[in-house]
């Protein structure tokens, strides 16, 4: 599966430690791991439906860190939509997301057709609650993007999230591949009539 | 990694397809130790030394031994007592040198002897073939002066660049600090040997003095090739750490113990104890704070700030970020070390993709691939080590399980450029070409003397890797890729001739300037059969540009065993860097053309041999040349960009943007 121009990019951002690589290997592939192996830069690539035909959905996760600057100019200068996370447990994680978000509103000029989707994760942690869930949606309003809350753990709203982000781009129609729009029913109905679905 | 840069082996090829005609040679330390077929590594040892170069031998059923002319033959040697089969030399972890300066193992070298040693040694045998322990005694004995007819500070620096080769650092140590305790006479063999010098027996008192006498030189000889070791082998010996002090540290408390007896020791001594510190295993908050930095090696893991410093020796021990994809070209980027097993490598990439026991199915046993960018695969043993440098400039490294090796597909190819967009059109050929010098010079620098003896010798199965003469091969042909690269991206005829101009006027210029590596690459680059093409570009080039091409062109001419080349090279003087790939070429050779071993005892001659290319290298860098220290930013912006070429490497992508831009003659 070689690269093509249509792939569609989301990256992720994001202080150390709030989740994004365990949002991203949850939804990925299904799992969960306690231990914190700090990330550099993965990618991942999963085919979605695109339109009437597929295309592939590539979810870079980027490091928490600011090793790379260059690295991170280049990830966002070609990306289609942002992941912001923090964690609910973390003021600071909230607080450390908006000079991402001013480079990227400066490196897009405009996020007006970009679809960006601010994320508080670890809402299984109540107990340990410091952002509460208006804040974060107050947050979200005033940067014009869409919110939501999220745990990696449980599993809570993580399909959720990727299918709403792949649903704000309008320039395309896109859908997850198992978990799509499309019921079992519709699936055949548009087989017989000659649709290809999903993979 | 081969590409397929169809200049570089025909370059190279005429002198290889003569030596895969003599058979792959089977000898050396590896193969006896391994086991492994000695035929079957001979001939990835060669694959390495030429980049590009394919595997054109025929399956050679036996391999003949090819003597060199002037080693001894075999029925005369005397069988001297055995010390055991050698075991796999070199117990360390990595090469590596000191940043910038000129390494030469030799404190006291000088131009002189090496030479004298040159013209004098030319058909003697310094030393006859012998066990690794005898000869290491015959050094001793040089050092102390009483072996005749020969130059000990050669046979010192052949000691000290080969003993690797057939001698392990342990055994080498072992005997030193033997040798330093023996008082008197040594019995047996060895004694009778030694007396050659010395007249008959002596009485009484005048024998115990003589034996003081013979102790003291011995000690002292003992001392002085201590030092040496300690010096050529030091970063080495740092990147063992704590074990390797050991050894300085018990010569040290030796060399304490007989300061009554020979007190003028006594500033070897404190020598001694310089080095027990220099070795000294350094602190836990040391070694953080050296982890902390991570080095780029990698195109995407660079960074500008980075890539304008000068550049230092690599290590085993350096930390550095890599990317591994799967087969559907997701990736994840691990950080590891230099010297890493290819195995924990794996470890590393399975823990990131969260591969644990409670998944429904388990994986199978990942494997580790190299993929170039025009899709050949070869596969790593789990055991290999410090593959990181031997990849070429768009290779790829790819977990996967095996069923899936041979549908991977390689990456497309990313330039962060478009056509026509190249900063190359904005720089001078004077700023590129200083550019160019100055980072081979940093490069080449760092490559220490013994990564030569060891790229050569060892192959894949050495623990001691020559991570920096790698890197130097890889800049080689990413010079060779940016200059076809860059013209194959510019899509305006008349833009496209002053680029060729403008590379020809480069090569010029660094062949003025005796780089003979960017020279040559830049010429090989425009001698690429996609460059070479493009017939009307080529016909709007100014006449005396062709004509100046052409003198170049003979210049990386191979016929006749690469005359234009040799002739060119030994009219310069110092300092130059030569063209690397034929250098390995040169030594791959000799050692294939003879063998280390005859039995149990090294061939000291054929040591002597590969000492003397070294030494040849060691004259090249023997001056050194200014250092760039302008900071204009239009400046800096040729610095970055020369450092962080990107380039297209895919021959047949060159080759169809070729026939984009100038399509073939119907």
């Amino acid at each position: 599966m070689p690269e093509q121009s249509n792939d569609y990019r989301v990256v992720v951002f994001g202080a150390g430690g709030v989740g994004k690589s365990s949002l991203v290997l949850r939804f990925v592939k299904g799992t969960f791991r306690d231990t914190y192996i700090p990330t550099v830069e993965d990618t991942y690539r999963q085919v979605i439906s695109c339109d009437k035909s597929v295309c592939t959905l590539q979810i870079t996760d980027t490091t928490g860190s600011h090793q790379f600057p260059a690295m991170q100019r280049l990830s966002i200068s070609k990306g289609h939509a942002f992941i912001l996370v923090y964690s609910i447990t973390s003021r600071q994680s909230l607080e450390e997301l908006k000079p991402i978000y001013q480079q990227v509103l400066a490196i897009k000029g405009t996020v007006e057709s970009i679809p960006i989707m601010l994320v508080g994760n670890k809402s299984d942690e109540m107990a340990q609650r410091e952002v509460e869930t208006k804040e974060g949606e107050a947050q979200a309003t005033s940067w014009k993007c869409a919110f939501m809350e999220t745990s990696a753990k449980t599993n809570s709203n993580v399909k959720e999230l990727f299918q709403e982000l792949l649903s704000l781009e309008k320039k395309r129609d896109m859908s997850l591949s198992i978990d799509g729009k499309r019921s079992g029913k519709n699936k055949r109905a548009d087989k017989l009539k000659g649709k290809c679905s999903i993979m | 990694m081969p590409a397929g840069m169809k200049p570089l082996e025909k370059f190279l090829k005429k002198q290889t397809t003569a030596l895969t005609r003599a058979g792959g040679f089977v000898g050396g330390v590896t193969d006896k130790a391994s086991g492994g077929t000695g035929a079957s590594r001979r001939r990835a040892s060669l694959s390495r030394v030429v980049p590009f170069f394919r595997e054109t031998s025929p399956e050679s059923g036996q391999a003949r031994e090819v003597f060199s002319p002037d080693s001894e033959d075999p029925p005369s040697w005397p069988s001297a007592a055995g010390t055991g089969p050698v075991s796999v030399p070199g117990s360390a972890n990595s090469s590596g040198s000191g940043s910038g300066d000129v390494r030469s193992p030799s404190l006291s070298s000088d131009e002189q002897s090496s030479e004298a040693s040159l013209v004098t040694e030319g058909g003697g045998t310094p030393l006859h073939p012998d066990t690794p322990d005898n000869l290491t005694l015959a050094v001793l004995d040089s050092v102390a002066g009483k072996r005749f007819g020969h130059c000990t500070e050669t046979l010192l620096d052949d000691f000290m660049l080969t003993h690797p080769i057939f001698l392990t650092a342990d055994r080498l140590q072992q005997v030193l600090l033997q040798q330093f305790s023996f008082e008197g006479d040594r019995g047996g063999r060895e004694g009778e040997r030694r007396e050659e010098g010395r007249g008959g027996g002596r009485g009484g008192d005048e024998d115990a003095e003589a034996a003081m006498m013979d102790a003291a030189e011995r000690k002292q000889a003992v001392l002085n090739v201590a030092f040496r070791y300690l010096d050529t082998y030091r970063e080495l010996l740092q990147e063992e750490g704590e074990r390797s002090n050991s050894f300085p540290k018990e010569l040290y408390l030796c060399a304490v113990q007989e300061l009554t007896r020979y007190p003028e020791l006594v500033e070897d001594v404190l020598k001694l104890q310089r080095w027990t510190e220099i070795l000294h295993c350094p602190s836990e908050e040391e070694k953080e704070s050296r982890k902390k930095q991570v080095r780029p090696l990698f195109r995407h893991f660079r960074r500008i700030d980075a890539c304008l410093q000068p550049r230092e020796a690599f290590r085993g021990s350096d930390e550095i970020f890599c990317r591994v994809y799967t087969p559907d070209h997701s990736y994840v980027t691990i950080r590891s070390r230099l010297s890493c097993r290819v195995g924990e490598i794996l470890a590393l990439v399975r823990e990131k993709l969260q591969y644990s026991e409670d998944q429904p199915v388990l994986p199978g046993n990942l494997i580790l691939v190299a993929v170039t960018s025009a899709g050949e695969k070869a596969v790593f043993r789990p055991s290999d080590e410090a593959v990181f440098t031997t990849l070429g400039v768009n290779t790829h490294l790819f977990a996967c399980e095996p069923s899936e090796l041979d549908s991977l597909l390689p990456l497309p190819e990313e330039i962060h450029w478009s056509p026509g967009d190249s900063k190359l059109h904005d720089m001078s050929a004077e700023e590129v070409s200083n550019q160019l010098v100055v980072f081979d010079w940093e490069l080449f620098s760092c490559v220490h003397e013994v990564e030569f003896v060891c790229y050569v010798f060892h192959g894949e199965q050495s623990r001691w890797r020559p991570l920096n003469l790698e890197l130097v091969l890889q800049r080689c042909s990413e010079v060779q890729h940016w200059v076809a690269t860059e013209i194959l991206q510019c899509q305006s005829l008349p833009k496209r001739i002053q680029l060729l101009r403008k590379f020809i006027k480069i090569a010029a210029l660094c062949k003025q300037q005796q780089d003979l590596l960017s020279f040559l690459a830049v010429v090989l680059g425009l001698d690429n059969p996609a460059v070479s093409r493009l017939r009307l570009t080529w016909e709007g080039l100014p006449g005396k540009f062709r004509k100046q091409f052409q003198q170049f062109e003979s210049i990386a001419d191979p016929s006749r065993n690469h005359k234009s080349y040799r002739d060119l090279i030994t009219s310069l003087r110092p300092p130059l860097i030569p063209f690397t790939p034929l250098l390995l070429k040169d030594l791959t050779f000799l050692h294939e053309s003879c063998k280390t071993f005859h039995g149990e005892l090294v061939n000291f001659e054929k040591m002597h041999k590969v000492a003397e290319m070294v030494r040849i290298i060691r004259r090249y860098r023997s001056s050194q040349l200014a250092m760039d220290t302008e900071t204009s930013p239009s400046h800096l912006q040729t610095k970055a960009y020369v450092r962080q070429l990107q380039v297209i490497d895919n021959q047949n992508l060159l080759f169809d943007m070729s026939c984009k831009l100038e399509p073939k003659d119907t």
